[in-house]
């Protein structure tokens, strides 16, 4: 193919209406048809990895649950994993289900605030509305539990905090208000997928096909969209005791991906009642370890957004040594990139928000050396450059 | 009140700007505004995307050396009177990623109090604030901008 010579560039952001977030888009447009696509994502770099160097790693969790604002328990739990996992620290059964509750409630206020920006986005904003209404009931069950709307830190190293404990009295106004949640929410759905103008702006664009998912490593939401069936949670010996579906979709266009997320909430709802139903007696945390040294260790999870990474290891002293995070949206990059290609311009930004990016949380350096492009992580860049410039 | 506080009363715009951080804050200002348990419009309080339109700009987030330049620009654009509330421990001290460093040191990526940069009038603690005290830090800077000439 003769590489061909594209004139026209509209670039968007950093700060821009149909972006919340600070990030860069170049589209390459040849008559209102977008030919090429570029994200540019590094606005938001903090330093995060550098930051955990040399931390003890009890205190280490305050940083980890503020990698993210949207899926703060799955940052701090999965970086908790990995020291319980590397050390054979012992985590009560209790304290296992009540992680994986206020993940779920979590993950719905993740999939509610992702139907609240993409319909801003189309425009419809009584759908956005009403998401950001719906949400408020989950919000309110976080700050029960947790004592913070965004941030309920619930894991520690060995179980739960004491205070996030679920009473009989929580459980029973958990259960009332999913139950009241589950009512309202069917509405919402029915009305969406019956929205006749709505739907006609999602049906068939923003094609993402299953090989092109596969080979642009997409995960999460946004590649079981397209067919591919994907789910580090049916991995987890975490999530053993629960039963669950996998919703895999295989249209691969902007309706799927929202329609997949508004399933997956009905599957979190089975949870939520299964941890409430069998919640276990006794301890919540487990006191009797030690931290010691530790090789390097790996834990991923299944985030709301796909899979995520942390790996760490530990020196003699418990000092963090080479903290590594690897997010969802980093590796979804490509495929919004994709699926933006052939298609108006006015849909791009909806295919792009459809993929639900979270880009603080995955902002990387690229270091050129000679002309030659690679991407290296915070600790080597310290150790390579210092800190900076 | 003169004509033009009466006016400016019945459409105050706010602009929120984003600088960095972990996006907590970031939605609960979008929350405070689109949720209708919280309704900022109540108060004739209208969220804009548009620098020459805004009357309050809220800042969310540490600020990070690529947004120090955006932040300071889009400030000059917004016309006379104008209000800033900075919205999150990030903007006021610069939280976690300013004050607790391992064993580098200072973290130069952060250039945190949003008021080493522009001027700010109200500044809304927590991590993240609730959305109650983000309303309440806006409606608090509208009397600014009454009584400006």
């Amino acid at each position: 193919m003769s590489k061909k010579i594209i004139e026209k560039e509209i670039s968007i952001g950093p700060v821009h209406p149909a972006l919340i977030e600070p990030y860069r888009i170049r589209f390459f447009v040849n008559d209102e048809i977008v030919e090429d696509c570029e994200i540019n994502i590094n606005m938001a770099y903090r330093g995060i990895e550098r930051l955990l160097e040399g931390l003890p790693v009890e205190k280490a969790l305050l940083i980890t649950e503020r990698i993210c604002g949207i899926c703060s328990n799955v940052h701090a739990w999965n970086s908790v994993r990995v020291v319980e996992s590397g050390l054979k620290i012992e985590v009560p059964e209790r304290a296992n289900y009540i992680r994986v509750l206020i993940n779920e409630i979590q993950r719905i206020a993740s999939h509610l605030i992702f139907f609240g920006h993409a319909f801003e986005v189309i425009g419809h904003e009584t759908f956005a509305y009403r998401s950001f209404l719906l949400r408020e009931v989950f919000m309110d069950l976080m700050a029960y539990i947790g004592g913070n709307r965004v941030m309920p830190s619930v894991p520690v190293i060995g179980g739960i905090r004491p205070r996030a404990d679920l009473t009989d009295t929580l459980k029973r106004v958990i259960l009332e208000r999913v139950n009241d949640f589950e009512k309202k929410y069917k509405e919402y759905v029915d009305r969406i997928l019956a929205d006749p103008m709505v739907m006609s702006r999602l049906t068939g664009v923003g094609y993402l096909s299953k090989e092109d998912a596969i080979r642009y490593h997409a995960v999460g939401p946004t590649c079981r969209a397209s067919g591919v069936n994907y789910d580090v949670r049916t991995l987890m010996h975490e999530y053993k005791p629960f039963d669950f579906e996998v919703i895999v979709l295989t249209e691969g266009d902007n309706r799927a991906r929202i329609v997949q997320r508004a399933l997956e909430i009905f599957e979190c709802l089975k949870i939520i009642r299964q941890v409430i139903k069998n919640l276990p007696e006794g301890p919540v945390v487990n006191r009797n370890w030690t931290i010691r040294e530790m090789p390097f260790t790996t834990a991923y999870f299944e985030a709301f957004r796909g899979e995520l990474m942390h790996s760490y290891a530990l020196d003699s002293q418990g000092l963090i040594r080479n903290y590594k995070v690897r997010t969802p949206t980093p590796t979804n990059l490509a495929a919004m990139e994709k699926a933006c290609i052939g298609d108006h311009i006015t849909d791009a930004v909806v295919t792009i928000a459809s993929c639900d990016p979270c880009l603080t949380c995955c902002t990387r350096i690229e270091v050129v050396e000679s002309g030659k492009t690679k991407v290296m992580s915070d600790i080597e860049i310290v150790r390579k450059y210092g800190w900076r410039r | 009140m003169g004509l033009k506080a009466i006016a400016r009363k019945n459409a105050i715009h706010a602009m929120l700007i984003y600088t960095g951080g972990c996006n907590g804050c970031d939605i609960e200002v979008v929350n405070a505004v689109y949720s209708p348990r919280y309704d900022i419009e109540q108060y004739r309080v209208l969220l804009t995307w548009n620098p020459r339109e805004a009357d309050v700009l809220i800042v969310t987030g540490c600020v990070t050396w690529q947004m120090v330049e955006p932040l300071k620009k889009i400030y000059s654009l917004i016309p006379e009177p104008k209000a800033v509330v900075a919205v999150g421990a990030c903007a006021i001290n610069g939280n976690v990623y300013k004050n607790m460093v391992g064993e580098i040191g200072v973290n130069e990526e952060i250039f945190a109090p949003v008021d080493n940069i522009i001027p700010v009038d109200a500044k809304v603690p927590g991590c993240a604030p609730r959305p109650e005290d983000i309303l309440m830090g806006v409606v608090k800077v509208i009397p600014k901008l009454m009584e400006a000439p």
